[in-house]
């Protein structure tokens, strides 16, 4: 049985670990001066200045967001092994799922943390430059977040049985398949051929469909957003999460630490 | 009632195979190891780089799986984790989160060994205070010295108060006086009536420490007994210096006891059977020779270890 406890207790170690590194506060550093440079870009426009500098500025954290989600994630598990820190940790009465659990729980809460000051950024950069603030921005980020997470258990899943560069190499892989999935399987099914309409469906099944998490356009031309796509968007990252996490969990179990 | 001491860790014929690559073939690195460690005793688990010590212990943690053979402490089976509640671990060489300060290091551990928020400050401080870390609770591990950190290694082993320790290479790397800290703490964890297992292969220290030892070389249990057993049932012998003995005495002494002399005339020294010595002694006596030493020859379980892997190295 899962004890919060001990889960809580990896969770806060991982995201005091993170706070403790400079190297984040680099990558945050370089995320704000990006949001705040959409004001430079959108003075470059006589129109539509307020789009351009929330579509740079959504845009942003939606990267910096998935970046450090592979940057952090896919030394998660391999940083523990290599530093041999986790054979105290696992000689606890603590599972091997609870460990993982743990571990994914704390990056995601320090990437949540860390997004939401690039939101804070990206709401004061949008207030002095006089650009309109809706739900739909806060829509827009939230999923960012989501998308964060999902891709933080990719590069988990990955880390529990792999090297970091070759986590890094499938995460990175993941993601960018993860944004097409959509239009491959539309090109599947204009493409007339019943074999090739099927695999590009499968494949949009089974891969993350990250565009689903993206309501950029929306939020940025003032689209009205539905509640229950926003639900249902969260409800599909939480749910492929956890599939990923059980997965990672099998191959952890069979782990040998040697 | 039985007075036989209880067992507390029983591995049965235990066996490991690695794979050392993908699509090598498998290697053996424990051939069905067994051996018992008993309630409140200081095991120690001897045998040279590589024979299978850490293999072993890392099996008894959970960190590795066995691929045959049983292990159990204290009655459960080490597939279940319930055991890990009653059992400290202390790795070999170990490090540790050092963005922590010691303080904060020790009540990361007590919390995921669940140990409850109510005393938990106040194990921690009696934990570092033990081990002679009060004065660096507040200090980040990275400036630990090695000694610190081993000290700090097995605060963290106690902190749940465990009846079982297992010790990795405890006093590997130390300089005297931190081997001697290490050692002073593994002594009153044995007053306190704690079961230690310890890895090592530092002799002077299972000699001084270990109630009980098992010798294991690659892979395989080659002694499993009380530190005193081992010397008894070595062959006693003693190293005899005479004086003025004539060369027929002296042939006699190698013909008739094996004995392979040293030095002529003047002064001459072997070893003998403790058996033979009266009769050795008389000889030398009636034929007019002058005894200048007699000196019992103390087998050590340096000398017992180091036949262990000439044997297995013979065998081979």
């Amino acid at each position: 049985m899962i004890s919060p406890q001990r889960v809580s207790a990896i969770a806060t170690n991982t995201v005091r670990e993170a706070i403790r590194n400079k190297v984040l506060y680099v990558l945050l550093f370089f995320a704000l001066v990006l949001i705040s440079t959409g004001v430079l870009l959108s003075t470059l426009s006589y129109v539509e200045r307020d789009r351009i500098l929330q579509d740079v500025g959504i845009a942003a954290i939606r990267f910096f967001g998935a970046a450090m989600a592979i940057f952090l994630g896919v030394g998660l598990i391999h940083k523990e092994v290599d530093r041999r820190t986790i054979y105290t940790v696992l000689s606890k009465p603590l599972s091997r799922s609870e460990f993982l659990l743990g571990k994914y729980l704390g990056l995601v809460a320090t990437l949540w943390l860390q997004m939401a000051v690039m939101g804070v950024g990206f709401a004061v950069t949008s207030w002095l430059s006089e650009a309109p603030l809706d739900a739909g921005h806060a829509y827009a980020i939230g999923l960012a977040g989501m998308e964060a997470a999902l891709l933080a258990a990719v590069a988990t899943m990955f880390s529990s049985f792999s090297t970091p560069l070759l986590s890094a190499l499938f995460s990175v892989g993941i993601y960018l398949v993860g944004h097409l999935t959509r239009d491959l399987r539309e090109l599947g099914a204009a493409s007339g051929s019943e074999g090739t309409a099927t695999v590009t469906s499968l494949l949009h099944r089974v891969l993350p469909d990250l565009e689903s998490l993206n309501l950029s356009i929306q939020a940025v031309h003032g689209l009205p957003i539905a509640p229950a796509e926003v639900a249902f968007a969260v409800l599909y990252a939480v749910g492929y999460s956890a599939a990923l996490l059980v997965f990672a969990t099998i191959l952890f179990q069979r782990r040998d630490f040697r | 009632m039985s007075d036989a001491p209880e067992e507390i860790v029983v591995v049965d014929e235990l066996v490991k195979d690695f794979r050392p690559g993908f699509g090598l073939r498998k290697k053996r690195v424990l051939h069905g190891i067994s051996f018992k460690v008993r309630r409140g005793e200081i095991f120690g688990f001897v045998g040279p780089n590589g024979a299978g010590k850490t293999t072993t212990l890392k099996v008894l943690m959970g960190l590795i799986h066995a691929s045959g053979g049983r292990a159990s402490i204290l009655g459960h089976d080490i597939g279940e984790s319930a055991y890990r509640r009653h059992v400290g671990f202390l790795p070999e060489n170990p490090w540790f989160y050092d963005h922590l300060t010691g303080r904060e290091f020790l009540d990361f551990y007590a919390r995921v060994a669940g140990v409850g928020v109510a005393g938990r400050a106040d194990r921690c401080a009696e934990l570092l205070d033990r081990v002679g870390l009060s004065h660096a609770a507040d200090a980040r591990l990275r400036t630990y010295s090695k000694g610190m950190l081993q000290r700090a290694g097995i605060a963290q082993a106690l902190v749940h108060d465990p009846s079982v320790v297992f010790l990795d290479e405890p006093m590997s790397g130390l300089d005297p006086i931190g081997r001697k800290e290490i050692r002073d703490l593994i002594l009153r964890l044995h007053t306190e009536g704690k079961t230690v297992l310890m890895n090592t292969h530092i002799l002077s220290d299972v000699e001084m420490l270990c109630d009980r030892v098992a010798i294991i070389v690659q892979g395989r249990i080659r002694y499993e007994g009380c530190i005193g057993d081992f010397l008894q049932n070595e062959e006693r012998a003693t190293d005899v210096v005479l004086g003025a003995v004539s060369p027929d005495v002296v042939e006699q002494f190698e013909t008739r006891f094996e004995a392979g002399v040293k030095g002529r005339g003047d002064r001459i020294e072997f070893r003998v059977a403790e058996k033979h010595l009266e009769e050795v002694l008389r000889i030398a006596l009636d034929t007019g020779a002058e005894v200048k030493a007699v000196t019992p020859h103390r087998v050590s379980l340096e000398s017992i270890f180091l036949s262990a892997v000439e044997a297995e190295g013979a065998e081979r």
